[in-house]
């Protein structure tokens, strides 16, 4: 510790009063004021040696190994005296108790002078005798004050910078954990929902700032039944991203051995207890359905209930049981109902019914049974749910990750299909891509909607080739674009790393003061003119999907105040108006 | 691809007025043609610049950031911006972008003229 100047920018006396146990801080704050002291001792050594008469009895002839060794303990009461020290200070005039300075006489130490700004101790310069040997004058100390003086502030701004550079590097790292725990996470949701015949699955998730454990799957059974899996694992960051990772991984397992959802999730108990850390649990909810019947059994492990819409009316499907990773032993009862053509089933997380407001109050499930009630597709219940939850949350930051998952079985069947391409990223190539979504999208959006998606998806395309792949000409972007009678998908890919910033609101004013970009003006468009707008990791892709729906009707339209809110490509709250 | 994709035109409203068509593609590629069609106008002492958009076919947040820095440069010389022209959907992006409050939006020339 003793080859660095360390910054103190707490109180003076955070500076006295450090625990032992910690690298004393009056030692370190000491340490340059002793190397210069020492380079100093050194001098006067070569020189009387130079001289040859060698008539003082300190440095001795070798003083250059002699190193003058003042440790300042936290406690020492010299710290204090210093601190208050008028300027310069004969070694004589300081307290004759303080075990450094003790230490410092024994070392030939004539003069002290103290480092002080804003009234803290900053640092000491500890001078040996004069080389004239005489004693130091009123000049000198005059000099010597001049210089504490006009040092000690910059000593404290260079302090005080590396304090913040290091918590600067603190913060790099916590975010740097915050990203592996997303990745981590983002593996692990599918980002594209497979084509299931006649029913539409539309999925959200928007992770928490600082990441919680929630998941979702979507297991194709051998016997033809669809398994839906939701889930939340409790505490958050890189543990709960791993126990998530596990959790998938031996429910996918247990899929493979068992259709039963009740099963199903017996077996992950019991294997996860073995491996789960202490106090971590995991809620999960199991339903396995029969597309072409619509009859789905399901069981629960202590996850939310879920909602059913149907004919207007709102069910919970109740089943019960103890989260995951808790009780060996624990049995989960099998339910099963029959999911009617036209219903639309809500799967969510707490972090949507726990979400407070501003004012304090919980979202609640009373709220999120309204928005069910009021659903007329699963598209449309997603894009409610995070329109109400983000104006009912406002200025609040997101407390836990949202997942919300809904399965609208179709009255007659929907039809879905894809068109994917590249292109590499070479400047321009933006406008390729817009024709060519345009093209494929052909008929299904009216031309409001039309003009609305070409814009986003350049702006999203342009990025892409610009930011996310740095304009690499040997690097594609892909498009996929997905149609059904209910909306369009595009989804534009890149090896980037995401959007890294956030979409400004345009003011003219900061733009001309070149505060904001033209980059951060497009992600704002692309927020503002697409019902929903949101990233996600696919591999080392990172994918934007762009989501318009076909008609303006009640909760979407390309206007700011109905779209701002639908839009987790960044700050939930930053972009409305 | 970088190069410009769109043709700028200039041409007199009478006095104290000059138009720019703007035809092609506005992106940040355009910056050049666009500031020395601006000169050429202010040359004519236009203290009234209309831009006309009814041949542009694209625009994107580059061409945006482009009219922002025209707006600079117009206002050096107390010169007001006008856009004619514009669709519905370029029409949303300038309110969008709050362009339109630095940028007053008109059906036509004469009511941009008659505005002054």
């Amino acid at each position: 510790m003793t080859d660095t100047l360390r910054a103190e920018p707490e109180s003076p006396d955070a500076v006295v009063n450090s625990e032992p146990a910690e690298p004393p801080v009056g030692q370190r704050a000491m340490s340059r004021a002793r190397r210069r002291a020492d380079r100093r001792a050194a001098k006067t050594a070569s020189k009387t040696a130079t001289k040859g008469a060698a008539r003082r009895a300190v440095p001795a002839a070798d003083t250059r190994a002699a190193v003058i060794d003042v440790q300042i303990d936290p406690s020492d009461p010299l710290l204090l005296f210093l601190q208050s020290a008028p300027g310069p200070l004969e070694i004589a005039a300081l307290p004759a108790y303080s075990p450094a300075v003790v230490r410092m006489k024994e070392q030939g130490v004539q003069m002290v002078v103290p480092f002080v700004t804003s009234g803290e101790l900053v640092g000491l310069l500890a001078l040996g005798p004069r080389l004239s040997e005489r004693t130091y004058s009123r000049t000198d100390r005059g000099l010597l004050d001049s210089l504490a003086r006009y040092a000690a502030p910059a000593l404290r701004l260079g302090q005080l910078m590396r304090a913040q550079e290091k918590e600067a590097r603190e913060r790099e790292r916590i975010e740097q954990e915050l990203h592996v725990a997303q990745l981590i996470q983002q593996q692990f949701l599918p980002s594209e929902l497979p084509e299931l015949r006649g029913w539409h699955l539309a999925a959200f998730y928007r992770p928490a700032r600082t990441v919680g454990g929630d998941f979702y799957d979507l297991i194709a059974l051998a016997n033809g039944e669809v398994m839906v899996v939701v889930g939340d694992v409790t505490d958050k960051g890189v543990p709960a991203a791993l126990v998530m990772a596990s959790t998938y991984a031996l429910l996918r397992s247990a899929a493979d051995l068992s259709s039963s959802p009740g099963e199903v999730l017996r077996r992950v108990n019991e294997l996860l207890i073995p491996q789960i850390p202490m106090n971590m649990f995991v809620t999960c909810l199991v339903l396995v359905i029969d597309l072409d019947t619509g009859r789905t059994r399901f069981a629960n492990a202590g996850h939310n209930l879920p909602y059913v819409r149907r004919d207007g009316e709102v069910l919970q499907l109740q089943a019960r049981g103890m989260p995951l990773g808790l009780m060996p032993g624990s049995a989960y009862d099998e339910h099963e109902t029959v999911i009617e053509p036209g219903d639309i089933v809500l799967l969510y997380s707490d972090g949507i019914t726990e979400q407070h407001s501003a004012a304090g109050e919980m979202f609640g499930f009373g709220r999120t049974a309204e928005l069910v009630g009021e659903a007329t597709s699963g598209d449309d219940l997603v894009d409610r749910s995070v329109l109400a939850l983000n104006t009912f949350s406002a200025g609040v930051e997101q407390e836990d990750d949202i997942t919300l998952v809904t399965l609208h079985r179709g009255q007659s069947g929907g039809h879905r299909d894809t068109v994917s391409f590249t292109v590499p990223s070479e400047p321009g190539n933006e406008r390729d891509v817009m024709d060519r979504v345009a093209a494929i999208v052909d008929g299904l959006l009216p031309k409001a909607r039309l003009d609305a998606l070409k814009t986003a998806v350049s702006e999203t395309a342009m990025n892409a080739i610009e930011h996310g792949n740095r304009g690499d000409a040997s690097l594609d972007i892909s498009v996929t674009v997905r149609r059904t009678a209910e909306s369009v998908t595009v989804e534009i890919g890149d090896y980037g790393r995401g959007m890294q910033r956030d979409a400004d609101i345009p003011d003219i004013d900061l733009k001309l003061a070149g505060l904001q970009t033209s980059r951060g003006w497009g992600l704002f468009l692309v927020e503002n003119l697409t019902d929903r707008a949101e990233e996600l990791t696919e591999g080392d892709r990172h994918i934007v999907r762009l989501v318009m729906h076909t008609s303006d009707h009640a909760a979407a339209g390309p206007t700011p105040q109905t779209t701002s809110g639908a839009t987790p490509l960044t700050d939930p709250t930053g972009s409305e108006s | 691809m970088a190069v410009s994709a769109a043709t700028m035109t200039v041409a007199s409203l009478g006095p104290g007025a000059a138009r720019i068509v703007i035809a092609g593609d506005v992106t940040a590629a355009c910056e050049q043609a666009l500031m020395s069609a601006h000169e050429k106008a202010s040359d004519t002492g236009a203290k009234l610049i209309v831009l006309d958009f009814s041949e542009m076919e694209y625009m994107n947040s580059g061409g945006i950031g482009m009219l922002v820095t025209l707006l600079v440069r117009g206002q050096r010389r107390q010169q007001r911006l006008a856009a004619i022209g514009l669709t519905d959907h370029y029409r949303q992006i300038f309110e969008l972008t709050r362009l339109d409050e630095a940028i007053t939006l008109h059906d036509t020339a004469e009511s941009a003229l008659a505005a002054r």
